[in-house]
C-alpha cells in the first residue's frame, strides 16, 4: 500500500452514514495513549530515540497485525510534501501536531482508515480507532484489541499507581479519550447548546465545535469527549459519556421537533435556500458551505429532503477543506480561488448525485 | 510579551477569567483576545491548557522566581526538573513520574477530580507481577498478626510462602510446572 491510496478523493468508511443515530451522530473515535518504557518520552527524546521507537512499532505491528485481520500500511512523515500531509490533517488520519513535528514520526494506517497509529506524537503511540454513528464500545473493541496485541511485543510504560503514563498528566491513568461527534442544528439556532456545555465540563466531560473557533461551531458539530483518565476504568467512562451522549441526543430531537411544530415554513424556507446554494452558487467560503451543510443534513433528517445521500455530506465536509481543494484542482489556490473550486465541488458532487438517484428510479412520495 | 495563544504577535491585552473558582490571566494580542469574548474555549485543542493550569496552583514552581533555590527536584533519567514539568505541563519520561512522586498525588487530584489512583485495563504481563506483588503485601500483613499473636508455626508457614513468591517475582517467569 502506498500513500496516494490515502490521498485519494475517497471517503474513509468511518464517513458512510451507519451506526446508531447516525442522524445525529455522525462518527465515533477512541483514542489510547501509550508510552515505551525504554526512551524518553517526545518532548524530550533524541532523534535517535524516536527513529527506534518507530522500528520497535511498526515491526510490532506489521509483524503480528495479520493476527487482527487488518493490513497496515507505515506512513513516514518527514518523507511527505507540505500538501500530502495536510490532506492527512483533514481527513482526520493524522494530527496537526504530528504533521508539524520536526522529529522522526509516522503513521500506522490500516487499509479502510478505521484504525491507526501515529508514532511519537504527543505520546509515543497513540493508537485511535474510528466508526461510523454512535459506536463507542465497538471502537473501544477495535482499539482495545490492537492494544493488548501490541503490548505482548512491546514494553509498555505503566505504573501500579498511576496506570499507563503519558507525556501530559491530563492522560495518565486510562490514557483514554473517547469522543463523539454530533450534529446539533436545533440546540444550536435554540442557544440551549450554551447551557449544556458549561453543564457537562462540571461533569468531567467536555463539549466543544470542531472544524471552527470560538464559540461558534462550524457546521454546528460538535464534540463530546471525557477529560478524566485517572480512577475511572474504561467501562465506566464509556458508560457516562455514552448516557450523556445519549441525553444531548434526545434534547437535540425534542428541540427539532419543537422547531418543525412551531415555525415549518421557515424551516422548509432555510433548509431548501441552502440546497440551492451548495447546487447553485459559483463562490462559496468554509463557513457558507458548513452552514448549508448543516441545513441539508438536517433536512434530510427531518425527510424534506430525499434525493441526497447522507454520506456524500460528510464526505463534502472534509474534501471541502484546503488542501482537498487543491489537490481537487491541481494547482495552488488563493482564498477567491478557493472559494470558487469549492462551489464547483459542490456543483459537480450534489448534481452527480441527484442523477444517479434519478435514473435508479427510485420512489418518491 | 508574545500572546499566550497565538504565540507570534505581541500581547497587549490582559484577560481575567474566573475558571472553576480559580483566577486565570493571559496575555492576549489584539487579534486572540478580540476572537475570544465571553465563554467560549481558549483553543480548540484545550479549554484551557494545562501548563497555565498548572502554573496557577502551584506558582512556587515558577523556575524564574525560584532560580536561587537549590533544592529543586529533578528527574535522574531524563533531568527534567520540577519546576519545568510545571511550566511545560509535559513529563518528559516515565521515570518523572517517580522522580515528582511527592508533589504528584496533589497535581493528578487536581487534573482528575481528586482520583489519583488508576483503575482499568493493566497489560498482561503487568498484571501478573502486580497480583504475586499484592499478594506478597497481604502475607506479611497476615505474618506480622501471627507474630503478634505468637502463632509462630503460622508465621513461620506465611514467612516461606513470601519466600516463594519473591523468588518467582525475582526469577520472572513463573517455574510451576
Amino acid at each position: 500500500m502506498t500513500i496516494d491510496r490515502f490521498l485519494q478523493h475517497r471517503a474513509s468508511s468511518w464517513m458512510t452514514n451507519e451506526g446508531e443515530h447516525a442522524d445525529i451522530a455522525m462518527s465515533t473515535r477512541i483514542r489510547l495513549a501509550r508510552n515505551l518504557d525504554d526512551f524518553r518520552f517526545p518532548y524530550v527524546f533524541s532523534a535517535d530515540e524516536a527513529l527506534k521507537i518507530d522500528k520497535e512499532v511498526s515491526a510490532a505491528l506489521l509483524d503480528y497485525g495479520e493476527e487482527l485481520g487488518h493490513r497496515f500500511a507505515h506512513i513516514d512523515i518527514q518523507e511527505l510534501t507540505h500538501l500530502q500531509k495536510e490532506i492527512l490533517v483533514e481527513k482526520h488520519l493524522i494530527s496537526p501536531y504530528l504533521a508539524q513535528s520536526e522529529h522522526p514520526g509516522s503513521v500506522l494506517l490500516s487499509e479502510d482508515e478505521d484504525l491507526s497509529i501515529m508514532i511519537n506524537e504527543e505520546d509515543h503511540l497513540r493508537i485511535q480507532s474510528l466508526q461510523p454513528g454512535f459506536q463507542l464500545q465497538e471502537a473501544y473493541e477495535r482499539a482495545n484489541q490492537l492494544d493488548s496485541m501490541l503490548e505482548k511485543n512491546l514494553n509498555y510504560a505503566f505504573h501500579e499507581e498511576y496506570g499507563y503514563l503519558t507525556s501530559c498528566p491530563t492522560n495518565t491513568g486510562t490514557g483514554m479519550r473517547a469522543s463523539v461527534m454530533l450534529h446539533l442544528p436545533a440546540l444550536t439556532m435554540s442557544h440551549q447548546i450554551n447551557r449544556i456545555i458549561p453543564a457537562i465540563s462540571r461533569l468531567g466531560m467536555a463539549v466543544r465545535g470542531i472544524y471552527g473557533e470560538g464559540s461558534e461551531a462550524l457546521g454546528n458539530v460538535y464534540q463530546i469527549s471525557n477529560q478524566l483518565t485517572l480512577g475511572k476504568s474504561e467501562s465506566d467512562i464509556l458508560e457516562d459519556l455514552q448516557s450523556m451522549t445519549e441525553q444531548i441526543i434526545e434534547q437535540e430531537q425534542k428541540m427539532r421537533e419543537a422547531i418543525r411544530s412551531r415555525s415549518p415554513i421557515s424551516l422548509e424556507d432555510r433548509i431548501y435556500r441552502s440546497l440551492g446554494t451548495l447546487m447553485y452558487a459559483r463562490l462559496l467560503t468554509t463557513e457558507e458551505a458548513a452552514t448549508c451543510l448543516s441545513d441539508v443534513r438536517l433536512g434530510i433528517d427531518l425527510q424534506l429532503i430525499d434525493d441526497v445521500d447522507m454520506s456524500i455530506l460528510n464526505e463534502l465536509m472534509i474534501f471541502m477543506q484546503p488542501a482537498f481543494l487543491q489537490q481537487f484542482t491541481g494547482e495552488q489556490l488563493q482564498p477567491k480561488e478557493r472559494d470558487h473550486a469549492r462551489a464547483e465541488l459542490f456543483r459537480k458532487r450534489l448534481r452527480q448525485e441527484k442523477s444517479i438517484n434519478h435514473t435508479e428510479g427510485e420512489d418518491h412520495v | 510579551m508574545i500572546c499566550d495563544q497565538c504565540k507570534e504577535r505581541q500581547a497587549s491585552v490582559l484577560v481575567k477569567q474566573h475558571i472553576q473558582g480559580q483566577m486565570i490571566e493571559r496575555h492576549l494580542c489584539h487579534v486572540c483576545a478580540a476572537k475570544n469574548t465571553g465563554f467560549e474555549l481558549l483553543s480548540e485543542q484545550d479549554p484551557l491548557s494545562i501548563n497555565q493550569l498548572l502554573a496557577h496552583w502551584f506558582p512556587g514552581g515558577n523556575a524564574s522566581v525560584n532560580r536561587v533555590k537549590q533544592e529543586e527536584t529533578v528527574c535522574p533519567s531524563c533531568s527534567l526538573t520540577f519546576s519545568r514539568f510545571l511550566k511545560l505541563g509535559k513529563f518528559g519520561c516515565a521515570t518523572c513520574y517517580e522522580a515528582f512522586a511527592p508533589q504528584l498525588g496533589e497535581v493528578m487530584g487536581r487534573l482528575h477530580n481528586g482520583k489519583t489512583r488508576h483503575e482499568g485495563k493493566v497489560p498482561a504481563s503487568f498484571g501478573q507481577t502486580l497480583a504475586i506483588r499484592r499478594q506478597v503485601e497481604e502475607l506479611r500483613k497476615q505474618m506480622k498478626h501471627s507474630i503478634e499473636q505468637e502463632e509462630f508455626e503460622e508465621a513461620a508457614k506465611l514467612r516461606d510462602e513470601v519466600k516463594a513468591l519473591t523468588l518467582q517475582l525475582e526469577g520472572g517467569a513463573s517455574h510451576d510446572d
